[in-house]
Protein backbone atom coordinates (compact mmCIF):
# COMPACT_ATOMS: atom_id res chain seq x y z
CA UNK A 1 0.00 0.00 0.00
CA UNK A 2 2.48 2.49 1.23
CA UNK A 3 4.69 1.11 -1.86
CA UNK A 4 1.95 1.89 -4.20
CA UNK A 5 1.47 5.34 -2.84
CA UNK A 6 4.87 6.34 -2.90
CA UNK A 7 5.07 4.96 -6.74
CA UNK A 8 1.80 6.98 -7.57
CA UNK A 9 3.27 10.00 -6.41
CA UNK A 10 6.99 9.91 -8.25
CA UNK A 11 4.62 9.39 -11.23
CA UNK A 12 2.29 12.69 -10.41
CA UNK A 13 5.82 14.40 -9.75
CA UNK A 14 6.90 13.42 -13.36
CA UNK A 15 3.30 13.95 -14.64
CA UNK A 16 3.69 17.39 -12.73
CA UNK A 17 6.61 18.34 -14.35
CA UNK A 18 5.80 17.74 -18.13
CA UNK A 19 2.65 20.07 -17.52
CA UNK A 20 4.62 22.40 -15.54
CA UNK A 21 7.11 22.92 -18.35
CA UNK A 22 4.31 23.24 -20.92
CA UNK A 23 2.27 25.68 -18.91
CA UNK A 24 5.54 27.92 -18.09
CA UNK A 25 5.62 28.91 -21.90
CA UNK A 26 1.83 28.98 -22.33
CA UNK A 27 1.09 31.35 -19.51
CA UNK A 28 4.65 33.79 -20.18
CA UNK A 29 3.49 33.81 -23.91
CA UNK A 30 -0.12 34.76 -22.52
CA UNK A 31 1.10 37.16 -19.73
CA UNK A 32 3.74 39.21 -22.23
CA UNK A 33 1.87 38.99 -25.80
CA UNK A 34 -1.62 38.35 -24.74
CA UNK A 35 -1.51 35.30 -27.18
CA UNK A 36 -3.08 32.26 -26.25
CA UNK A 37 -1.29 30.23 -27.90
CA UNK A 38 -3.10 26.93 -29.35
CA UNK A 39 0.20 25.84 -31.18
CA UNK A 40 2.28 25.40 -27.82
CA UNK A 41 1.23 21.49 -27.62
CA UNK A 42 3.30 21.08 -31.44
CA UNK A 43 6.05 22.94 -29.81
CA UNK A 44 6.39 20.28 -27.29
CA UNK A 45 5.78 17.45 -29.63
CA UNK A 46 8.78 18.94 -32.12
CA UNK A 47 10.92 19.08 -28.97
CA UNK A 48 10.63 15.37 -28.69
CA UNK A 49 11.38 14.78 -31.80
CA UNK A 50 14.36 16.69 -31.89
CA UNK A 51 15.71 15.17 -29.04
CA UNK A 52 15.02 11.80 -30.21
CA UNK A 53 16.80 12.68 -33.85
CA UNK A 54 19.51 13.87 -31.38
CA UNK A 55 20.03 10.92 -29.10
CA UNK A 56 18.62 8.02 -31.10
CA UNK A 57 19.98 9.09 -34.75
CA UNK A 58 23.23 11.15 -34.18
CA UNK A 59 23.96 8.79 -30.71
CA UNK A 60 24.41 12.02 -28.66
CA UNK A 61 24.31 12.03 -24.79
CA UNK A 62 20.91 12.41 -23.57
CA UNK A 63 21.67 15.69 -21.81
CA UNK A 64 23.37 17.32 -24.87
CA UNK A 65 20.51 16.14 -26.63
CA UNK A 66 18.05 17.56 -24.37
CA UNK A 67 19.98 20.85 -24.78
CA UNK A 68 20.29 20.96 -28.53
CA UNK A 69 16.78 20.03 -28.96
CA UNK A 70 15.87 23.37 -26.33
CA UNK A 71 17.98 25.35 -28.57
CA UNK A 72 16.61 24.21 -31.79
CA UNK A 73 12.66 25.11 -30.57
CA UNK A 74 14.02 28.30 -29.34
CA UNK A 75 14.78 28.99 -32.83
CA UNK A 76 11.41 27.68 -33.74
CA UNK A 77 9.71 29.75 -31.35
CA UNK A 78 11.53 33.00 -32.40
CA UNK A 79 10.70 32.18 -35.65
CA UNK A 80 6.58 31.82 -35.04
CA UNK A 81 6.92 35.20 -32.74
CA UNK A 82 8.14 37.27 -36.13
CA UNK A 83 5.67 35.41 -38.71
CA UNK A 84 2.38 34.46 -37.08
CA UNK A 85 2.93 36.01 -33.44
CA UNK A 86 4.01 39.72 -34.67
CA UNK A 87 1.31 40.84 -37.02
CA UNK A 88 -1.40 39.26 -35.16
CA UNK A 89 -0.71 41.60 -32.11
CA UNK A 90 -3.03 43.98 -32.90
CA UNK A 91 -5.65 41.77 -34.66
CA UNK A 92 -8.93 40.58 -33.11
CA UNK A 93 -8.71 38.07 -30.41
CA UNK A 94 -10.43 35.95 -32.71
CA UNK A 95 -7.81 36.03 -35.41
CA UNK A 96 -5.56 35.08 -32.86
CA UNK A 97 -7.55 32.00 -32.03
CA UNK A 98 -7.66 30.96 -35.62
CA UNK A 99 -4.18 31.63 -36.46
CA UNK A 100 -2.12 30.01 -33.84
CA UNK A 101 -5.03 27.13 -34.13
CA UNK A 102 -3.57 27.13 -37.86
CA UNK A 103 -0.58 26.70 -36.84
CA UNK A 104 -1.12 23.98 -34.53
CA UNK A 105 -2.98 21.82 -37.10
CA UNK A 106 -0.36 22.47 -39.63
CA UNK A 107 2.54 21.31 -37.36
CA UNK A 108 0.68 18.00 -36.29
CA UNK A 109 0.17 17.37 -39.86
CA UNK A 110 3.85 18.36 -41.57
CA UNK A 111 5.31 16.13 -38.37
CA UNK A 112 2.48 13.27 -39.53
CA UNK A 113 4.12 13.37 -43.23
CA UNK A 114 7.47 13.48 -41.77
CA UNK A 115 7.71 11.08 -39.20
CA UNK A 116 4.70 8.98 -39.97
CA UNK A 117 1.81 8.73 -37.20
CA UNK A 118 3.03 5.77 -35.88
CA UNK A 119 4.63 6.36 -32.03
CA UNK A 120 8.28 5.71 -31.50
CA UNK A 121 10.12 4.65 -28.70
CA UNK A 122 12.94 6.58 -26.96
CA UNK A 123 15.39 4.85 -25.44
CA UNK A 124 17.76 6.72 -23.74
CA UNK A 125 20.56 5.49 -21.46
CA UNK A 126 18.32 5.88 -18.20
CA UNK A 127 15.46 4.38 -18.97
CA UNK A 128 16.82 1.05 -17.81
CA UNK A 129 18.95 1.88 -14.84
CA UNK A 130 16.83 1.98 -11.92
CA UNK A 131 17.26 3.44 -8.34
CA UNK A 132 15.66 0.75 -5.43
CA UNK A 133 14.44 1.83 -1.61
CA UNK A 134 11.63 0.27 0.13
CA UNK A 135 11.19 -2.07 -1.93
CA UNK A 136 10.50 0.41 -5.00
CA UNK A 137 12.02 0.96 -8.20
CA UNK A 138 12.23 3.93 -10.07
CA UNK A 139 13.94 4.54 -13.49
CA UNK A 140 16.50 7.52 -13.59
CA UNK A 141 14.91 8.91 -16.20
CA UNK A 142 11.59 9.65 -13.85
CA UNK A 143 13.92 11.00 -11.37
CA UNK A 144 15.85 13.17 -14.26
CA UNK A 145 12.71 14.45 -15.29
CA UNK A 146 11.94 15.70 -12.32
CA UNK A 147 14.81 17.16 -11.19
CA UNK A 148 15.68 19.11 -14.36
CA UNK A 149 12.24 20.41 -14.30
CA UNK A 150 13.38 22.26 -10.74
CA UNK A 151 16.60 23.42 -12.09
CA UNK A 152 14.73 24.80 -15.06
CA UNK A 153 12.26 26.60 -12.77
CA UNK A 154 14.96 27.78 -10.25
CA UNK A 155 16.76 29.21 -13.17
CA UNK A 156 13.58 30.83 -14.72
CA UNK A 157 13.08 32.26 -10.99
CA UNK A 158 16.38 33.71 -11.31
CA UNK A 159 16.01 35.46 -14.54
CA UNK A 160 12.77 36.78 -14.05
CA UNK A 161 13.39 38.36 -10.73
CA UNK A 162 16.78 39.10 -10.57
CA UNK A 163 18.09 40.15 -14.30
CA UNK A 164 17.72 43.50 -16.01
CA UNK A 165 16.03 41.49 -18.87
CA UNK A 166 13.47 39.74 -16.58
CA UNK A 167 12.39 42.80 -14.88
CA UNK A 168 11.89 44.32 -18.48
CA UNK A 169 9.56 41.40 -19.34
CA UNK A 170 7.17 41.80 -16.13
CA UNK A 171 6.99 45.63 -17.19
CA UNK A 172 5.79 44.44 -20.43
CA UNK A 173 3.24 42.18 -19.12
CA UNK A 174 2.11 44.73 -16.46
CA UNK A 175 1.87 47.31 -18.37
CA UNK A 176 2.66 47.46 -22.42
CA UNK A 177 2.27 50.88 -22.72
CA UNK A 178 4.26 52.44 -20.49
CA UNK A 179 6.99 49.62 -20.94
CA UNK A 180 7.71 51.32 -24.16
CA UNK A 181 8.05 54.59 -22.87
CA UNK A 182 10.53 53.71 -20.70
CA UNK A 183 12.68 52.19 -23.51
CA UNK A 184 11.98 48.75 -23.37
CA UNK A 185 11.88 47.24 -27.06
CA UNK A 186 8.36 45.22 -26.79
CA UNK A 187 9.28 43.22 -29.79
CA UNK A 188 12.60 41.68 -28.41
CA UNK A 189 10.94 41.21 -25.14
CA UNK A 190 8.12 38.99 -27.08
CA UNK A 191 10.69 37.31 -29.47
CA UNK A 192 12.73 36.48 -25.80
CA UNK A 193 9.57 35.24 -24.43
CA UNK A 194 8.56 33.21 -27.63
CA UNK A 195 12.22 31.53 -27.89
CA UNK A 196 11.96 30.38 -23.56
CA UNK A 197 8.46 28.95 -23.94
CA UNK A 198 9.15 27.11 -27.04
CA UNK A 199 12.38 25.95 -25.14
CA UNK A 200 10.99 24.97 -22.11
CA UNK A 201 8.19 23.12 -24.14
CA UNK A 202 11.00 21.33 -26.20
CA UNK A 203 12.58 19.85 -22.72
CA UNK A 204 8.79 18.71 -21.73
CA UNK A 205 9.04 16.49 -25.06
CA UNK A 206 12.37 15.55 -24.28
CA UNK A 207 12.03 14.67 -20.81
CA UNK A 208 9.03 12.16 -20.95
CA UNK A 209 9.18 11.41 -24.92
CA UNK A 210 11.61 8.55 -23.25
CA UNK A 211 9.03 7.47 -20.71
CA UNK A 212 5.70 7.43 -22.67
CA UNK A 213 5.98 7.14 -26.37
CA UNK A 214 6.94 10.38 -29.32
CA UNK A 215 4.26 10.87 -31.82
CA UNK A 216 2.82 13.29 -34.17
CA UNK A 217 -0.58 13.92 -32.08
CA UNK A 218 1.17 14.09 -28.47
CA UNK A 219 0.82 17.75 -28.46
CA UNK A 220 -3.43 17.76 -28.58
CA UNK A 221 -3.16 15.55 -26.15
CA UNK A 222 -1.16 17.45 -23.58
CA UNK A 223 -2.31 20.91 -24.19
CA UNK A 224 -5.92 20.34 -22.95
CA UNK A 225 -4.56 19.01 -19.98
CA UNK A 226 -2.05 22.04 -19.70
CA UNK A 227 -4.75 24.61 -20.62
CA UNK A 228 -6.54 23.08 -17.60
CA UNK A 229 -3.47 23.79 -15.78
CA UNK A 230 -2.82 27.40 -17.01
CA UNK A 231 -6.36 28.38 -16.42
CA UNK A 232 -6.24 26.85 -12.33
CA UNK A 233 -2.98 28.99 -12.02
CA UNK A 234 -4.47 32.11 -13.21
CA UNK A 235 -3.89 33.17 -16.69
CA UNK A 236 -0.23 34.53 -17.13
CA UNK A 237 0.54 33.72 -13.40
CA UNK A 238 3.98 32.61 -13.45
CA UNK A 239 4.08 30.78 -10.03
CA UNK A 240 0.48 29.96 -10.12
CA UNK A 241 0.77 27.63 -12.93
CA UNK A 242 3.82 25.84 -11.22
CA UNK A 243 1.83 24.63 -8.22
CA UNK A 244 -1.72 23.72 -10.29
CA UNK A 245 0.62 21.81 -12.39
CA UNK A 246 2.04 19.63 -9.42
CA UNK A 247 -1.59 19.62 -8.22
CA UNK A 248 -3.06 18.54 -11.27
CA UNK A 249 0.13 15.82 -11.66
CA UNK A 250 -0.91 14.18 -8.50
CA UNK A 251 -4.42 13.94 -8.43
CA UNK A 252 -4.44 12.11 -12.00
CA UNK A 253 -1.40 9.90 -10.52
CA UNK A 254 -3.46 9.13 -7.43
CA UNK A 255 -6.85 8.61 -9.51
CA UNK A 256 -5.23 6.37 -11.95
CA UNK A 257 -3.68 4.14 -9.28
CA UNK A 258 -6.07 3.94 -6.67
CA UNK A 259 -9.39 4.02 -8.48
CA UNK A 260 -8.88 3.26 -12.35
CA UNK A 261 -6.86 5.08 -14.83
CA UNK A 262 -9.78 5.23 -17.04
CA UNK A 263 -11.28 8.05 -14.41
CA UNK A 264 -7.59 10.45 -14.32
CA UNK A 265 -8.76 12.51 -17.05
CA UNK A 266 -12.45 13.30 -15.42
CA UNK A 267 -10.62 14.27 -12.54
CA UNK A 268 -8.62 17.02 -14.04
CA UNK A 269 -11.74 18.43 -16.33
CA UNK A 270 -13.43 18.27 -12.93
CA UNK A 271 -11.05 19.74 -10.99
CA UNK A 272 -11.18 22.77 -14.01
CA UNK A 273 -15.01 23.13 -14.41
CA UNK A 274 -15.39 23.22 -10.00
CA UNK A 275 -12.65 25.89 -10.39
CA UNK A 276 -14.18 27.95 -13.30
CA UNK A 277 -17.32 27.60 -11.55
CA UNK A 278 -16.09 28.98 -8.10
CA UNK A 279 -12.74 30.88 -9.00
CA UNK A 280 -13.08 32.11 -12.64
CA UNK A 281 -9.54 33.73 -11.36
CA UNK A 282 -7.98 30.59 -11.16
CA UNK A 283 -6.89 28.78 -7.42
CA UNK A 284 -3.70 31.87 -7.57
CA UNK A 285 -4.89 34.43 -9.63
CA UNK A 286 -5.89 37.77 -7.78
CA UNK A 287 -4.79 40.08 -10.94
CA UNK A 288 -7.17 38.74 -13.77
CA UNK A 289 -5.16 40.48 -17.06
CA UNK A 290 -7.36 42.80 -18.91
CA UNK A 291 -5.81 43.41 -22.65
CA UNK A 292 -7.99 46.54 -24.00
CA UNK B 1 17.49 74.30 -28.54
CA UNK B 2 16.79 71.12 -26.98
CA UNK B 3 13.57 70.78 -28.18
CA UNK B 4 12.50 72.23 -31.78
CA UNK B 5 8.65 71.39 -33.16
CA UNK B 6 8.44 72.72 -36.35
CA UNK B 7 4.83 72.20 -38.40
CA UNK B 8 3.60 69.59 -36.23
CA UNK B 9 0.28 68.26 -37.51
CA UNK B 10 -1.79 65.51 -36.72
CA UNK B 11 -5.13 64.22 -38.37
CA UNK B 12 -7.82 61.69 -37.41
CA UNK B 13 -9.63 61.23 -40.45
CA UNK B 14 -10.93 64.63 -41.23
CA UNK B 15 -10.24 66.03 -37.56
CA UNK B 16 -6.90 68.35 -37.59
CA UNK B 17 -6.17 67.18 -33.79
CA UNK B 18 -2.76 69.46 -33.79
CA UNK B 19 -2.47 71.96 -36.65
CA UNK B 20 1.16 73.40 -37.76
CA UNK B 21 2.51 73.88 -34.35
CA UNK B 22 5.67 75.37 -34.23
CA UNK B 23 7.68 75.29 -30.33
CA UNK B 24 11.04 75.92 -29.19
CA UNK B 25 12.41 74.79 -26.30
CA UNK B 26 15.92 75.78 -24.79
CA UNK B 27 17.93 73.62 -22.52
CA UNK B 28 17.16 74.22 -18.45
CA UNK B 29 13.70 76.18 -19.52
CA UNK B 30 10.56 75.17 -18.05
CA UNK B 31 7.26 75.64 -20.65
CA UNK B 32 3.89 75.25 -19.91
CA UNK B 33 1.70 73.67 -22.48
CA UNK B 34 -1.76 75.49 -21.63
CA UNK B 35 -5.60 75.56 -23.45
CA UNK B 36 -8.94 74.38 -22.97
CA UNK B 37 -10.12 70.53 -23.40
CA UNK B 38 -9.61 69.42 -26.70
CA UNK B 39 -7.29 72.11 -27.86
CA UNK B 40 -4.55 69.07 -28.74
CA UNK B 41 -2.05 69.50 -25.73
CA UNK B 42 -2.18 65.92 -25.56
CA UNK B 43 -2.12 65.18 -29.00
CA UNK B 44 0.94 67.38 -28.82
CA UNK B 45 3.01 65.41 -26.14
CA UNK B 46 2.17 61.90 -27.87
CA UNK B 47 3.70 62.85 -31.12
CA UNK B 48 7.04 64.11 -29.01
CA UNK B 49 7.24 61.38 -27.21
CA UNK B 50 6.69 58.84 -30.02
CA UNK B 51 3.45 57.35 -29.42
CA UNK B 52 1.86 58.60 -32.48
CA UNK B 53 3.28 59.47 -35.79
CA UNK B 54 2.97 63.09 -37.08
CA UNK B 55 0.90 63.37 -40.21
CA UNK B 56 3.51 66.38 -41.05
CA UNK B 57 6.26 68.37 -38.99
CA UNK B 58 9.31 67.76 -37.51
CA UNK B 59 10.84 66.94 -34.31
CA UNK B 60 13.63 67.90 -33.17
CA UNK B 61 16.25 66.70 -30.33
CA UNK B 62 19.21 68.63 -30.22
CA UNK B 63 18.86 68.61 -33.73
CA UNK B 64 18.09 65.09 -34.71
CA UNK B 65 14.81 65.09 -36.08
CA UNK B 66 13.30 61.67 -33.98
CA UNK B 67 9.52 62.47 -35.58
CA UNK B 68 7.25 59.14 -35.88
CA UNK B 69 10.24 57.36 -34.35
CA UNK B 70 9.26 54.34 -31.93
CA UNK B 71 8.28 55.55 -28.18
CA UNK B 72 11.36 53.22 -26.86
CA UNK B 73 13.98 54.58 -29.56
CA UNK B 74 12.39 58.08 -28.35
CA UNK B 75 13.04 57.19 -24.82
CA UNK B 76 16.83 56.11 -25.65
CA UNK B 77 17.16 59.52 -27.30
CA UNK B 78 16.44 61.41 -23.56
CA UNK B 79 12.66 62.37 -23.83
CA UNK B 80 10.84 60.82 -20.58
CA UNK B 81 7.42 61.51 -20.05
CA UNK B 82 4.48 60.94 -17.17
CA UNK B 83 0.73 60.62 -17.76
CA UNK B 84 -2.63 62.21 -17.31
CA UNK B 85 -3.94 58.88 -15.59
CA UNK B 86 -0.52 57.15 -13.81
CA UNK B 87 0.76 54.63 -15.46
CA UNK B 88 3.01 53.23 -13.24
CA UNK B 89 3.67 49.06 -12.59
CA UNK B 90 1.47 49.04 -9.43
CA UNK B 91 2.40 45.38 -8.96
CA UNK B 92 6.15 46.01 -8.51
CA UNK B 93 7.73 47.80 -5.71
CA UNK B 94 9.12 51.58 -5.82
CA UNK B 95 12.36 50.63 -5.92
CA UNK B 96 11.55 47.84 -9.05
CA UNK B 97 9.69 50.74 -10.85
CA UNK B 98 12.57 53.58 -10.41
CA UNK B 99 14.95 50.69 -12.06
CA UNK B 100 12.85 49.92 -14.66
CA UNK B 101 12.82 53.91 -15.73
CA UNK B 102 16.39 53.60 -15.77
CA UNK B 103 16.35 50.43 -18.50
CA UNK B 104 17.09 52.48 -21.68
CA UNK B 105 20.36 53.58 -19.54
CA UNK B 106 21.52 49.94 -19.47
CA UNK B 107 23.91 48.96 -21.47
CA UNK B 108 25.27 45.75 -20.85
CA UNK B 109 24.41 42.82 -22.99
CA UNK B 110 21.92 39.78 -22.27
CA UNK B 111 25.35 37.68 -21.20
CA UNK B 112 26.32 40.11 -18.61
CA UNK B 113 22.83 40.72 -17.77
CA UNK B 114 22.15 36.87 -17.18
CA UNK B 115 26.09 36.10 -15.85
CA UNK B 116 25.95 39.09 -13.40
CA UNK B 117 29.66 39.90 -14.64
CA UNK B 118 31.47 42.86 -13.17
CA UNK B 119 30.01 44.98 -16.06
CA UNK B 120 26.77 44.17 -14.82
CA UNK B 121 27.39 44.65 -11.28
CA UNK B 122 28.97 48.40 -11.84
CA UNK B 123 26.17 49.29 -14.09
CA UNK B 124 23.88 48.66 -11.53
CA UNK B 125 25.47 49.88 -8.74
CA UNK B 126 26.08 53.17 -10.57
CA UNK B 127 22.13 52.90 -11.08
CA UNK B 128 22.22 52.41 -6.87
CA UNK B 129 23.36 55.30 -5.97
CA UNK B 130 21.93 57.83 -8.45
CA UNK B 131 18.33 56.40 -7.88
CA UNK B 132 18.91 56.46 -4.33
CA UNK B 133 20.05 60.09 -4.52
CA UNK B 134 17.08 60.57 -6.65
CA UNK B 135 14.53 59.08 -4.18
CA UNK B 136 16.08 60.52 -1.09
CA UNK B 137 15.78 64.24 -2.80
CA UNK B 138 12.19 63.53 -2.92
CA UNK B 139 11.76 61.98 0.09
CA UNK B 140 10.65 58.55 -1.09
CA UNK B 141 13.65 56.61 0.28
CA UNK B 142 11.65 55.07 3.04
CA UNK B 143 9.30 53.43 0.91
CA UNK B 144 11.74 51.31 -1.51
CA UNK B 145 9.49 47.91 -0.96
CA UNK B 146 6.42 49.40 -0.79
CA UNK B 147 4.07 48.38 -4.24
CA UNK B 148 3.21 51.61 -5.95
CA UNK B 149 -0.63 50.44 -5.72
CA UNK B 150 -0.26 50.81 -2.07
CA UNK B 151 1.08 54.60 -2.39
CA UNK B 152 -1.29 57.69 -1.85
CA UNK B 153 -2.63 59.16 -5.14
CA UNK B 154 0.06 62.01 -4.79
CA UNK B 155 2.96 59.96 -3.98
CA UNK B 156 1.79 57.79 -7.22
CA UNK B 157 2.14 60.67 -9.08
CA UNK B 158 5.61 62.15 -7.66
CA UNK B 159 6.75 57.82 -8.40
CA UNK B 160 5.82 58.76 -11.72
CA UNK B 161 7.97 61.70 -12.45
CA UNK B 162 10.91 60.03 -10.21
CA UNK B 163 10.61 56.98 -12.72
CA UNK B 164 11.02 59.13 -15.62
CA UNK B 165 14.23 61.13 -14.01
CA UNK B 166 15.66 57.96 -13.74
CA UNK B 167 16.57 57.43 -17.27
CA UNK B 168 18.05 61.11 -16.83
CA UNK B 169 16.35 62.51 -19.05
CA UNK B 170 16.91 65.27 -21.56
CA UNK B 171 13.60 66.70 -21.75
CA UNK B 172 10.67 65.79 -19.15
CA UNK B 173 7.39 65.98 -20.48
CA UNK B 174 4.65 65.89 -17.36
CA UNK B 175 1.32 65.06 -19.02
CA UNK B 176 -1.43 66.85 -16.02
CA UNK B 177 0.62 66.41 -13.25
CA UNK B 178 -1.78 67.91 -10.88
CA UNK B 179 -5.15 66.48 -12.43
CA UNK B 180 -6.96 65.10 -9.60
CA UNK B 181 -4.61 66.39 -6.34
CA UNK B 182 -6.03 68.31 -3.62
CA UNK B 183 -4.58 71.71 -2.85
CA UNK B 184 -2.30 70.54 -0.59
CA UNK B 185 -1.05 68.12 -2.90
CA UNK B 186 -0.66 70.84 -5.40
CA UNK B 187 1.15 73.12 -3.43
CA UNK B 188 3.79 69.71 -2.63
CA UNK B 189 3.96 69.03 -6.41
CA UNK B 190 5.28 72.96 -6.66
CA UNK B 191 8.08 72.49 -4.24
CA UNK B 192 8.71 68.87 -6.39
CA UNK B 193 9.09 70.54 -10.22
CA UNK B 194 10.87 73.51 -8.23
CA UNK B 195 13.11 71.24 -6.94
CA UNK B 196 13.45 70.07 -10.49
CA UNK B 197 14.18 73.01 -12.18
CA UNK B 198 17.23 73.89 -9.48
CA UNK B 199 18.55 69.95 -11.34
CA UNK B 200 18.87 72.13 -14.55
CA UNK B 201 15.65 69.68 -15.82
CA UNK B 202 14.50 70.72 -19.22
CA UNK B 203 10.65 70.36 -18.98
CA UNK B 204 7.47 70.70 -21.09
CA UNK B 205 4.36 70.38 -19.06
CA UNK B 206 0.65 70.34 -19.99
CA UNK B 207 -1.60 71.23 -16.90
CA UNK B 208 -4.86 73.02 -16.25
CA UNK B 209 -4.34 74.10 -12.97
CA UNK B 210 -2.75 77.29 -13.38
CA UNK B 211 -1.45 77.74 -9.95
CA UNK B 212 1.09 75.53 -10.72
CA UNK B 213 1.41 76.63 -14.17
CA UNK B 214 2.23 80.65 -13.66
CA UNK B 215 4.33 79.44 -10.51
CA UNK B 216 6.75 76.67 -12.25
CA UNK B 217 6.78 78.25 -15.88
CA UNK B 218 8.96 80.40 -17.27
CA UNK B 219 7.13 80.02 -20.95
CA UNK B 220 3.78 79.70 -21.54
CA UNK B 221 2.48 78.50 -25.21
CA UNK B 222 -1.48 78.33 -25.79
CA UNK B 223 -3.23 75.93 -27.86
CA UNK B 224 -6.16 76.42 -28.74
CA UNK B 225 -8.86 74.21 -31.58
CA UNK B 226 -4.99 72.30 -32.49
CA UNK B 227 -3.38 75.66 -33.39
CA UNK B 228 -0.93 78.27 -31.07
CA UNK B 229 -2.32 80.75 -30.01
CA UNK B 230 0.12 82.65 -27.80
CA UNK B 231 3.40 82.40 -26.40
CA UNK B 232 4.93 84.10 -23.75
CA UNK B 233 6.13 84.89 -20.23
CA UNK B 234 3.61 83.93 -17.86
CA UNK B 235 2.43 87.44 -16.93
CA UNK B 236 2.00 87.98 -21.21
CA UNK B 237 -0.05 85.50 -21.44
CA UNK B 238 -2.72 86.36 -18.37
CA UNK B 239 -3.18 89.73 -20.54
CA UNK B 240 -3.50 88.18 -23.97
CA UNK B 241 -6.77 89.26 -25.42
CA UNK B 242 -6.37 86.10 -27.55
CA UNK B 243 -5.70 83.52 -24.77
CA UNK B 244 -8.54 85.25 -22.86
CA UNK B 245 -11.35 85.08 -25.45
CA UNK B 246 -9.81 81.28 -25.82
CA UNK B 247 -10.91 80.78 -22.32
CA UNK B 248 -14.26 82.58 -21.72
CA UNK B 249 -15.80 82.78 -25.18
CA UNK B 250 -16.02 85.95 -27.32
CA UNK B 251 -17.43 88.80 -25.76
CA UNK B 252 -21.30 89.09 -26.37
CA UNK B 253 -22.38 92.48 -27.78
CA UNK B 254 -24.52 94.29 -25.94
CA UNK B 255 -28.12 94.01 -27.13
CA UNK B 256 -27.27 90.67 -28.93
Amino acid sequence: MLQEFIQQIVNGLVLGSTYTLIALGLTMIYGILGIVNWAHGELYMLGAFAGLYLAVVLKLPFIVALLGAMIILAVCGMLLERLVFRPLRQAPELNMIIGTLGISIFLMNTAIVLFSPNPLSFPTEYSNEYLSFLGIAITMQRLLVFFITVVLIALLNYLIKYTELGKAMRACEQNPDAARLMGIDINRISLVTCAIGAALAAAAGVLVGPIFLVSPQMGLLAIAKVFAVVILGGMGNVEGAIWSAFILGLAESLTAGFFSSDYKDIITFFILIAVLIFRPQGLFGNNVIEKV
Amino acid sequence: MLLECAGLTMRFGGLTAVDAVDLKLEKGQIMGLIGPNGSGKTTFFNMVSGIYKPTAGEVRLSGRNIAGRRPDYVASCGIARTFQNIRLFSGMTVWENVMIGRHCRMRQSILDDILGTARKQAEEKAAQEYLTGLLTLFKMQHMLHEQAKNLPYGKQRELEIIRAMASEPELLLLDEPAAGMNPQETAELIEFIRKLRDMGVTILVVEHDMKLVMNTCDRIAVLNNGRKIAEGSPREIQTNEAVIKAYLGKKVKEGA
